[in-house]
C-alpha cells in the first residue's frame, strides 16, 4: 500500500468548489476530499480506516455515500469534490451500504464491550448503535482468535477485536516512517504484526491505541483501569521536554490513568505524543514521593514541619549575606518549573543581590539562540541540519515534523559531526566542513538548523558553510533546550549575569569554599551534570544546600535540607516551548498531602527574607514579555563538547541521549520500567573489529580517571566515529558523568561465567 | 465437430512447430514487426494501428487497448509496460499454454506495445506456479537479447528496450493489476486504492500500462496484416480472435481460437466436442470463475464482450466451464465461493468478511446443518457485499452464486431437508 499524504496546505486551496451535500450548498477548497467537506456542514460520514493525518486507504468501506450520476456508491474517503456535484449521506441506499458493511464487520466481532477498554469511546459501538442490527444472521460461530497477543513493551493486540482498518500500520509507514508494523496473512486471517519475532518498538507506540477504532490495540499501562465515564479529563501541556504536546490527562481518584493527545493541535503536537509524555505517569502516584521535608542531621533524615524547614533555609540565607554577601549564594534550576516559578526565583535571588543563577545542568548555550520559528515551519523546510544529539531523543514529536519534511516535500536531512539524526529518514552525515558544504549544495531552499545547543570542539569550522548560504536563503534556528522549560527559564533570568556564576563555576566555587548556600529547584545535576565528581565535591563543601524535588534523588542525597514539591500534574500555570511560546499546564490531581508548589515555596521564603514579588496577577503578562525579550548579555558557559581523540589507543567519549532516560520521573516510575534505557556502548564496525567484541557483547567501561561503568550493552554502528564511543547519559546504574568532563576510556569485555 | 470455426492467430503452428526456438519463430515472420516499428514507425504510429484494430484487453475487463495508452500523461519521462501472466482466473488457461509454446510471440508483443506507449523497460509478472513456463520464457528472453532484439540499441536504432522477469508466489490478487505493481514491487499483493490510476501513478510511482499476455501478443499480428484485418472479424465494437479455454463436461476441453462473434453453442459442441453421451446440458461459466452461470436459453448467444454482458455475464479472460447434469452446484458455488474467500487479500471489509460468511454458511449446509433461512442469508449476504469493495474479487463471488441458486434453488433445498444429495440427473 503506498503512502497516501493528507494535503492540507491552504496555499494549494485557493479555488473554490461548489457541491451539494444532502440538499445543502457547500463552498470549499479545490482538492478537497468529500469526508472533509462534510464536516464542514457538521455532517457525519461515519469513517474507521480514513484518518485527516494519515489521508484515505479505501479498506473500511464504511463511509459511503451516494452522487448522483455514479451507478455504484461511492466511498467519501477518497472522492475529490467536483464542482456541480450532488451528494447523499444520507437516504435508504446509503444506510442499506452502511448496515451491510456494519453487519460484516460485527460477523466475528466479539460481544465484549463490557470488559472492553474502548467501551464508551469506540467507533465500532457508536456506529453498530446508528446503523448495526440488534442480532446476527450469522448463526455459525465467531471465529476465534488470541486475546492477547504481546506486540513489545508497551502495547497488547486483540486479534478478535481488530477490524483491519490499519491505521496502525499506516501510522507507523507514513508518520514514524519506521515500519514496524504491517498485516500478516490474509483473507479473514488478516492480522496485525511486527516482522517475525520482533517486537514493536517505537518512541510513538501510543498513538496506535488512540488511532485503533475499536479495542484491538491496548497500551499496558492503561489496559483493564478504567472506562472513560469513570475518568476525568483535564486538557495541559506536556511538561516532559520542550515541544510542550498539548496533552489530555484523564484522572480517576486523583490517579493520573492515562494521557491522550489533542487532535486539534496541529501546532505543536500535530496530533502524536511520544511514549515519554504519554507513558511516564506512573511517578506520581508513587510511594516513594516524598511528602514532608526532610532535614539531614548527623548523616540521616529527619522530618521536620514545613515552618521550620523554610524558617532554616531563610535564616541560612540571611547568615550568608551578612557573612559573605550575594556571591556566597547559589541557585540551580528554573528548566522543569513553571514559568512562573522561575520567575519567582530569579526575582527572589536578585532582589538579594545574587547573580550566581543557572538553569543549565548539562552544559547547553541561550536557547535564545534559535529563532521563533514555530513548529510547523520546520516541516516546510527543504534542507534539515542537525547538529548534536538527534531530536528524535531530545524532542521526539518534533522529530516527526523532519519525518513529515521528507515524506511530504521530500526535503533533505543533513547531520553534522558527532551524532547521526537517527531520524528514519534518508540522511546524509557528514564530519568534515567541505562535507557539509557539499551536502548543503548550491540551492538549499529553505533551510531548518536543529541544534542541541552544546559547543564542541571544531564546532564553528564545521559549520562555516552556513555563512556561506545564499543570501536570501530563509534560515529556522531550532534549539533544543536540555529542559522542558529551558527556554523560559532563561528568559525569565534564570541565568548568571554580569560576575554570576554559572552551574558548573558554582560547583567549582563551592569546592573552593566560596558558597555558603545552594538551593537546587527541581533539577538533578549529580546525574546530569557533565564533571559528576564536581558536582559532588561542590556540594559537599557548600554549608547548606536546600533540594526541591518529589523524590531523594542522586542530588536531593547530597542536601542538608530537601523540600518536597508538586509535579506538573499537581498545579498550573505556563511552561514556554522550543519555540518561545507559551503554554498553559493546567493541574489534574491534587497534591499528596503535604506537598507544595516551588512556586508557593519561593513565596513563603520571600516573605521570611523580606522580598516582594511580584503579584500573581502581574504574573502571566511579565512572562509573555520576557520570553519575547532575548536576554542581555551572551551568558555563554565555558563548556566545549570535547571531539579530540583519545591518547594512547583509549576511546573519547560522545555522550548519547535517549528519551527514557534520567532519575527523577523516570526513575521513580515503576509501571515502565521496561522502557527504561538499557546502557550501551555504540562503536564503529572497525572499533568492534579491533577489541573484538560484537553486537549485543556485555562490557564496561573504564575511564581515565579510575571510575568503571559496569554491564553496558555493545552496539555496533557505523555512524559513530572510529576510535570513539557513544555511551548514554543519564542512565541511574551508569551515570556517564561519573567517568569525568573529557573521558578517554577503556572497554572490557565482560567474561561470561559457566 | 466443425473445425472451420477454429482459427489460429495466436495457437498457429502450436503441436507442429517448436516456437520455442527463436529461428523457428522468424521462420514464421517473428520479431519482423518489432523491427518494422522500431525502425519504421514512430511510436504513435504503432498506438494508431492498435487503435484502429478496436483491440480490447483480453484479460477480463476488455477495455480497449489503445484508449487504456491513451490515459498516460504526455509529458512523463518514465512509463512502464508490464504484461500481466498472472492468469489464476478459475478455468483459464490460455496464458499458460501461450507462454509455454510461443513465448517469442508475447515477447515481440510486449516490446511492440512497450515501444508505443515510449516506454524503455517492460516488465512480464508470471504466476508462480508456472515455472516451466518462466524457464521457457528466460531462455527466449536471452535468445531475443542474443539477437539483439531486446537491450541497448535495438535492431540498431540506437533505441534501448529493456525486460524483465518477474515471477510471483501464488496468490489470484496479484492478478489484479494494481496487487500485481505491489507485488512487482515487492511489497504485499493488496490491490491499490484508485484513483490515482496505474496510467497515472503505476510502478514505482511511475505511468504505468498493464496488458494481458494475449492482448499483447495480438499485436504483432495486427501489425503485420493491418488493423483492418482484426477489426472486421465479428461483432464491430468487439472484434477480433480471442483464445477460448473450454473445460468442464465437454468430449474435448482445450484452447480454442476463434473469432468472437462465436456462439456458445458452437463453442461447446463444435469446438470441444459438445457433452458427454447421454448427459443433458446444465449451464456453463463463460468468462471463468468469476462469471454468472448461463443457461440452455442461452446457448445462442454471441460470444462477445457485449453480448455475453448483455445476457447477464461477462467474456471475462474468455474461460467457458461446462456443467452437465452430473453437476452439485452446491458444491460447485461451494469450491468457488472458498477460492475467492481464501483468496481475498483481507485489506477491505465486505470481500473479507462477507465471502467467508458465506464459505462458512455453505460448509455447514453440505456437512447436513442447514437450516431453512440459510438460502435467503446467502444471497442477501451475497448482494450486499458486491459493489461496496475497493478491487473486483469481492464483486466476483455473487455471480455465479446467485445465478446457480436462483436457477437450482432446489439443490441447496434438499441439502437443508437432508435429502440425499440430487446430483445425478435429479435436475427438474
Amino acid at each position: 500500500m503506498s503512502a497516501a499524504v493528507p494535503q492540507t496546505d491552504p496555499a494549494s486551496h485557493a479555488e473554490l468548489v461548489t457541491l451539494s451535500i444532502d440538499g445543502v450548498e457547500v463552498r470549499v477548497p479545490k482538492g478537497t476530499l468529500l469526508v472533509e467537506a462534510a464536516k464542514t456542514i457538521h455532517t457525519d460520514i461515519p469513517v474507521y480506516c480514513y484518518h485527516e493525518k494519515l489521508g484515505p486507504a479505501g479498506l473500511c468501506r464504511i463511509c459511503l455515500v451516494e452522487i448522483d450520476g455514479m451507478p455504484k456508491l461511492q466511498i467519501a474517503c477518497n472522492t475529490v469534490v467536483a464542482d456541480g456535484m450532488k451528494v447523499h449521506t444520507r437516504n435508504p441506499r446509503v444506510d442499506d451500504g452502511r448496515r451491510a458493511i456494519l453487519e460484516f464487520f460485527l460477523l466475528n466481532h466479539p460481544l465484549d464491550c463490557p470488559i472492553c477498554d474502548k467501551g464508551g469511546e469506540c467507533d465500532l459501538q457508536d456506529y453498530a448503535m446508528a446503523w448495526g442490527s440488534g442480532s446476527s444472521r450469522m448463526i455459525d460461530p465467531k471465529t476465534s482468535k488470541p486475546k492477547a497477543v504481546d506486540l513489545g513493551p508497551t502495547i497488547v493486540l486483540d486479534e478478535e477485536r481488530c477490524i483491519v482498518c490499519q491505521r496502525c500500520v499506516r501510522f507507523d509507514q507514513i508518520i514514524t516512517r519506521e515500519e514496524s508494523l504491517r498485516t500478516e496473512d490474509r483473507a479473514v486471517q488478516t492480522i496485525i504484526a511486527t516482522a517475525t519475532g520482533k517486537p514493536y518498538v517505537s518512541d510513538f507506540t501510543g498513538n496506535v491505541t488512540e488511532l485503533c477504532p475499536v479495542g484491538a490495540l491496548t497500551s499496558k499501562t492503561y489496559r483493564f483501569r478504567s472506562r472513560p465515564w469513570d475518568n476525568h479529563r483535564t486538557t495541559t501541556s506536556c511538561t516532559q521536554c520542550s515541544v510542550g504536546c498539548r496533552m489530555h490527562v484523564d484522572e480517576r481518584g486523583n490517579t493520573v490513568l492515562r494521557t491522550m493527545s489533542v487532535p486539534e493541535d496541529d501546532a505543536l503536537s500535530d496530533s502524536w505524543l511520544c511514549d515519554r509524555g504519554r507513558y511516564n505517569v506512573g511517578f506520581v502516584n508513587d510511594e516513594r514521593r516524598l511528602t514532608m521535608p526532610l532535614l539531614k542531621q548527623d548523616g540521616a533524615w529527619v522530618q521536620i514541619d514545613w515552618a521550620d524547614a523554610l524558617d532554616l533555609w531563610a535564616e541560612k540565607i540571611k547568615a550568608a549575606l551578612a557573612a559573605g554577601g550575594p556571591e556566597r549564594i547559589g541557585a540551580i534550576g528554573g528548566g522543569r518549573l513553571l514559568n512562573e516559578e522561575a520567575l519567582l526565583a530569579a526575582h527572589l535571588h536578585r532582589a538579594l543581590g545574587v547573580e550566581n543563577l543557572d538553569h543549565r545542568i548539562g552544559t547547553q548555550t541561550l536557547v535564545h539562540h534559535g529563532s521563533f520559528a514555530n513548529h510547523v515551519d520546520l516541516e516546510n523546510a527543504n534542507t534539515i541540519i542537525t547538529l548534536g544529539r538527534p531530536p528524535s531523543q531530545l524532542a521526539p514529536v518534533l522529530d516527526l515534523r523532519i519525518r513529515k519534511a521528507v515524506s511530504r516535500n521530500g526535503a533533505r536531512l543533513i547531520s553534522a559531526g558527532d551524532y547521526a539524526a537517527d531520524s528514519f529518514v534518508p540522511e546524509t552525515h557528514v564530519t568534515t566542513p567541505a562535507g557539509l558544504k557539499d551536502a548543503i549544495g548550491a540551492n538549499p531552499g529553505r533551510v531548518a538548523m536543529i541544534w542541541d545547543g552544546v559547543f564542541f570542539e571544531g564546532g564553528p569550522e564545521l559549520t562555516a558553510a552556513m555563512h556561506d548560504l545564499p543570501a536570501a536563503t530563509r534560515v529556522d534556528r531550532y534549539v533544543l533546550p536540555e529542559t522542558p522549560n529551558g527556554r523560559g527559564a532563561e528568559a525569565l533570568g534564570m541565568i548568571p549575569r554580569g560576575a554570576g556564576l554559572g552551574t558548573g563555576a558554582m560547583f567549582a566555587a563551592a569546592r573552593d569554599g566560596k558558597l555558603d548556600v545552594l538551593s537546587i529547584l527541581g533539577a538533578n545535576p549529580v546525574l546530569r551534570y557533565p564533571d559528576r565528581a564536581l558536582a559532588e565535591d561542590g556540594l559537599r563543601a557548600t554549608p547548606f544546600v536546600v533540594v526541591t524535588d518529589l523524590f531523594l534523588t542522586e542530588t536531593a542525597e547530597f542536601a542538608n535540607l530537601v523540600l518536597p514539591v508538586c509535579s506538573a500534574f499537581e498545579k498550573s500555570g505556563t511552561t514556554t516551548d522550543l519555540a518561545g511560546d507559551v503554554l498553559p499546564v493546567v493541574g489534574s490531581v491534587r497534591p499528596p498531602d503535604g506537598v507544595l508548589a516551588d512556586g508557593d515555596l519561593l513565596v513563603e521564603l520571600a516573605e521570611r527574607l523580606g522580598v516582594t514579588l511580584p503579584m500573581p496577577d502581574e504574573l502571566e503578562a511579565k512572562v509573555r514579555e520576557l520570553v519575547k525579550t532575548p536576554p542581555a548579555d551572551g551568558a555563554v558557559p565555558a563548556y566545549v563538547r570535547a571531539t579530540a581523540a583519545a591518547p594512547g589507543g583509549a576511546l573519547r567519549v560522545i555522550a548519547d541521549a535517549a528519551i527514557f532516560t534520567g532519575g527523577g520521573t523516570l526513575a521513580f516510575d515503576t509501571a515502565i520500567r521496561e522502557l527504561h534505557a538499557r546502557p550501551h556502548a555504540r562503536i564503529n564496525p572497525a572499533t568492534a573489529r579491533a577489541l573484538a567484541l560484537a553486537d549485543g557483547d556485555p562490557v564496561n567501561v573504564a575511564g581515565d580517571n579510575g571510575t568503571t561503568l559496569y554491564d553496558l550493552v555493545v552496539r555496533v554502528d557505523e555512524r559513530v566515529a572510529e576510535g570513539a564511543v557513544a555511551l548514554l547519559d543519564g542512565v541511574v546504574r551508569a551515570p556517564l558523568n561519573a567517568l569525568g568532563r573529557a573521558p578517554a576510556v577503556r572497554l572490557e569485555k565482560v567474561p561470561v561465567t559457566a | 465437430m466443425s473445425t472451420t470455426l477454429i482459427t489460429p492467430v495466436l495457437t498457429k503452428g502450436i503441436g507442429e512447430l517448436n516456437l520455442r526456438e527463436i529461428a523457428v519463430y522468424r521462420e514464421q515472420g517473428g520479431y519482423e514487426q518489432l523491427r518494422r516499428a522500431v525502425v519504421e514507425l514512430s511510436p504513435k504510429d504503432v498506438a494508431d494501428i492498435c487503435n484502429g484494430s478496436n483491440l480490447r484487453g483480453r484479460g477480463g475487463a476488455g477495455f480497449p487497448t489503445g484508449r487504456k495508452w491513451s490515459f498516460l500523461p504526455k509529458d512523463a519521462k518514465t512509463r512502464y509496460m508490464v504484461c500481466n501472466c498472472d492468469e489464476a482466473e478459475p478455468g483459464t488457461f490460455k496464458d499458460h499454454m501461450l507462454l509455454e509454446e510461443t513465448p517469442h510471440q508475447i515477447i515481440e508483443g510486449i516490446l511492440i506495445g512497450a515501444y508505443a506507449i515510449g516506454c524503455d523497460h517492460a516488465y512480464i509478472y508470471i504466476r508462480g506456479e508456472f515455472k516451466r513456463g518462466y524457464e521457457i520464457m528466460r531462455d527466449a528472453v536471452q535468445q531475443a537479447r542474443d539477437a539483439g532484439f531486446l537491450g541497448e540499441n535495438i535492431f540498431g536504432s540506437g533505441k534501448k528496450l529493456e525486460f524483465t522477469i518477474h515471477r510471483g508466489a501464488g496468490a489470484y490478487i496479484c492478478g489484479e493489476e494494481t496487487g500485481l505493481l505491489n507485488s512487482l514491487e515487492g511489497k504485499r499483493g493488496e490491490p491499490r486504492l484508485k484513483p490515482p490510476f496505474p496510467a497515472i501513478k503505476g510502478l514505482y510511482g511511475e505511468p504505468t500500462v498493464v496488458n494481458n499476455v494475449e492482448t499483447l501478443a495480438y499485436l504483432p499480428y495486427i501489425m503485420r496484416n493491418g488493423p483492418e484485418w482484426f477489426a472486421k472479424v465479428g461483432p464491430e465494437r468487439s472484434p477480433g480472435y480471442k483464445v477460448v479455454s473450454i473445460s468442464g463436461h465437454v468430449v474435448k476441453p482445450g484452447n480454442y481460437e476463434v473469432p468472437l462473434g462465436t456462439t456458445i453453442r458452437q463453442l461447446i459442441y463444435d469446438c470441444a466436442g459438445g457433452l458427454r453421451p447421454g448427459r443433458t446440458f446444465m449451464g456453463v461459466q463463460p468468462g471463468g470463475g468469476s462469471s454468472a452461470c448461463l443457461f440452455e436459453e442461452h446457448l445462442d448467444v454471441s460470444y462477445d464482450f457485449d453480448s455475453v454482458t448483455k445476457a447477464g455475464s461477462m467474456l471475462g479472460s474468455g474461460a467457458m466451464v461446462v456443467f452437465d447434469d452430473t453437476t452439485d452446484f452446491v458444491k460447485a458455488a461451494y469450491t468457488l465461493i472458498r477460492f475467492f474467500s481464501h483468496e481475498s487479500c483481507g485489506q477491505c471489509t465486505p470481500c473479507r468478511e462477507g465471502g467467508h460468511w458465506i464459505q462458512k454458511t455453505l460448509e455447514r449446509i453440505l456437512a447436513g446443518g442447514g437450516v431453512d433461512s440459510d438460502v435467503d442469508v446467502i444471497k442477501s449476504a451475497a448482494h450486499q457485499l458486491t459493489g461496496l469493495n475497493l478491487c473486483a474479487l469481492g464483486d466476483s463471488i455473487e455471480p455465479f452464486l446467485a445465478s446457480v441458486i436462483t436457477r437450482y434453488e432446489d439443490q441447496f433445498r434438499a441439502y437443508i431437508k437432508r435429502t440425499p444429495a440430487p446430483a445425478v440427473g435429479a435436475a427438474s
